[in-house]
């Protein structure tokens, strides 16, 4: 019986090492892109996916959307891209999960003549130029400059008097750390506002709250929270809701995700910067088809960003 | 003996093969299967000392977290300006004396390795983190990252490493009396304790092992990314562990192969590879990796019942 089943894999095999792979069209010879995401479990990201996916059936393309399960996870994220170029895609949409790490695989779409359009995070700079991989561009908000306005904003609400406690995303994250560049450097100016506390939650929810509820038990004189993501930022607002401090204690976050924006509107939370991943998505596919198309395209092509209070909020 | 369950894995692997085949003709390219058994190597060195572990009853929760440690203990060397050689050194030390530490607790500490590694598990986290303020340690020489980029043949390196580690841990596995005592431990503990073995010792090595595995993965890892990251290698365990079942070995220890578990590795970086290529959700392949793990050891039940 041993026999019959080595014979039988040793037929599977050889049948198919006749080539079968022809590069990717979709039904109907249309070009496939890949929009490989960070995850697929935040709201952001699939809000982009919806942007991307409109924008794919109208310019007629097949769009293949993948995610790693986790954000953080760049390894699996790599295994995406790899077995993606393995598909013959024509085009590479990626927001990267590690803005160096990533640039291995994009060495493979780059060797497999793969044209890589970065979305929502920047590479490494150096990291790209020392591998070789270029982009041909990079559709995203200036997260530096949405931190700036979350900061600008704090200095006028408080009237340039806070005790400031914030949420940092996961530590060498370039979209956190340049948020959280922006914001202290608004900050920076008006001199009755401290950072007594700033702490990583890791762009959760839940790590939001314990840090948050933990920062509180430090420093209970914090009245003002930056937090570089909603998620983390509504975790802050529960923990300020158990804390019986509601309305004390100013939270400003970034993303206005929905449960952000009936925060914002109830009053249990101040502020956050508005992006427009759906924008992000639909404009991260318009370029992939104009690469394929041989247009050449902007280094940049900057996404809006806006900043939501109780006065604009929807 | 258990023969008739090992092939049942292969015949697992081959159907999966034969299925992804019909489906999509990217599957079965010469390049999309190193890029399989690239993407797969990783798990599946882990999955060895999971394998030596798990055969002496035991279990490793550290692995992920050890990867990291070892990880990033290799960057910082790297970094340091250490000679390529000391780095490896150290990196694959730390994992010794990681594994070493968990050895020690369960054997010498006579404590539950369910227990023990959980705590480890936090511990080498936490101290991967704290090493290196929780920043990744990035950009490395290419005399080093060639250890994952480079080609023999046509071959990926991490796939020779993978076939050197599998053939070396096999030997000591089926050839050497160390190798007997794992099984030994996992088949009887006291039984084996009485006839002289020395148990604690042996169980000491055994954790060692898995120590070396993650640090020799984390090697691999930290070329592959050309970045150390204190977050990298989270969830490694369960991976570790579902090769290793899928691969047949009895979870009640005594029971498996090394060979299993490299099919049990195989079978699921084929399926991540081919649910990619199909352009599954991500969210249904989850669900799908999942049913495979408990078909596997749900078929592996079912084979045993009938040979009683």
């Amino acid at each position: 019986m041993n026999r019959r089943v080595l014979f039988a894999a040793v037929l599977i095999f050889s049948c198919a090492s006749c080539n079968r792979a022809a590069p990717a069209t979709g039904a109907g010879g249309k070009p496939t892109v890949a929009l490989v995401l960070k995850t697929l479990n935040h709201p952001f990201f699939v809000d982009m996916r919806r942007g991307a996916q409109e924008a794919a059936d109208r310019l007629g393309v097949t769009l293949q959307v993948q995610a790693a399960e986790r954000e953080i996870d760049v390894e699996k994220q790599m295994q995406i891209v790899e077995n993606m170029i393995q598909t013959g895609i024509q085009a590479l949409a990626i927001t990267p999960s590690g803005s160096r790490e990533i640039v291995s695989a994009l060495v493979k779409a780059r060797d497999a003549k793969v044209p890589i359009v970065v979305v929502d995070t920047r590479l490494d700079p150096k990291a790209a130029a020392d591998a070789g991989v270029h982009a041909e561009t990079f559709v995203g908000s200036d997260n530096y400059e949405g931190g700036k306005l979350a900061g600008e904003y704090l200095v006028k609400a408080t009237g340039g008097k806070a005790r400031v406690g914030i949420l940092e995303g996961i530590p060498g994250h370039e979209t956190g750390d340049s948020r959280l560049r922006g914001f202290r450097d608004a900050v920076k100016g008006a001199a009755g506002v401290a950072i007594v506390a700033s702490q990583p939650a890791n762009w959760e929810r839940d790590q939001g709250f314990n840090v948050f509820q933990n920062m509180l038990q430090a420093h209970p004189e914090i009245d003002s929270v930056f937090a570089c993501s909603d998620l983390m930022a509504l975790g802050a607002v529960e923990a300020i809701r158990a804390a019986g401090k509601t309305g004390a204690i100013r939270v400003v976050g970034f993303d206005a995700l929905d449960d952000a924006k009936k925060a914002i509107a109830s009053g249990s939370m101040e502020a956050s910067v508005a992006q427009f991943p759906a924008e992000m998505g639909r404009a991260a596919i318009e370029s992939a088809v104009k690469v394929i198309h041989g247009e050449k395209l902007p280094d940049e092509i900057k996404v809006k960003l806006e900043l939501v209070t109780r006065d604009n909020v929807k | 003996m258990n023969r008739a369950r090992r092939f049942g894995t292969v015949i697992g692997l081959v159907v999966l093969c034969a299925i992804l085949w019909i489906l999509t003709p990217y599957f079965l390219t010469v390049s999309n299967l190193l890029n399989v058994a690239e993407q797969t190597s990783i798990n599946a060195i882990v999955a060895v000392g999971m394998t030596f572990v798990i055969l002496s009853a035991g279990i490793d929760l550290s692995v992920g977290s050890i990867v990291a440690f070892a990880g990033v203990v290799l960057g910082l060397a790297l970094r340091g300006d250490q000679p390529l050689a000391v780095a490896l050194a150290l990196a694959l030390a730390t994992g010794v004396v990681c594994g070493l530490v968990n050895g020690l607790l369960v054997s010498v500490g006579d404590l539950p390795p369910f227990i023990v590694t959980l705590g480890t598990m936090s511990i080498a986290r936490g101290a991967a983190l704290l090493v290196t303020e929780g920043r990744p340690i990035s950009g490395f020489a290419p005399s080093f990252r060639v250890l994952a980029t480079g080609r023999v043949g046509f071959v990926p390196a991490p796939v020779i490493a993978t076939a050197v580690v599998y053939l070396a841990a096999h030997v000591a596995l089926t050839r050497t009396t160390f190798g007997r005592y794992v099984y030994a431990i996992g088949g009887n503990e006291e039984a084996t304790r009485l006839s002289g073995v020395a148990v604690r010792f042996h169980k000491a090595m055994i954790y060692a092992v898995s120590g070396l595995m993650s640090a020799i993965a984390a090697v691999i890892l930290t070329a592959r990314l050309n970045s150390a990251q204190p977050i990298a290698g989270m969830m490694y365990e369960l991976d570790a562990i579902a090769a290793t079942v899928i691969g047949g070995t009895s979870l009640m220890g005594g029971d498996g192969t090394l060979a299993g578990t490299l099919v049990g590795a195989l079978i699921m970086g084929v399926l991540r590879n081919g649910l990619n290529l199909l352009g599954v959700s991500s969210f249904l392949q989850q669900i799908v990796i999942g049913g495979v793990i408990v078909v596997a050891v749900l078929l592996d039940t079912m084979l045993k019942r009938n040979r009683m």
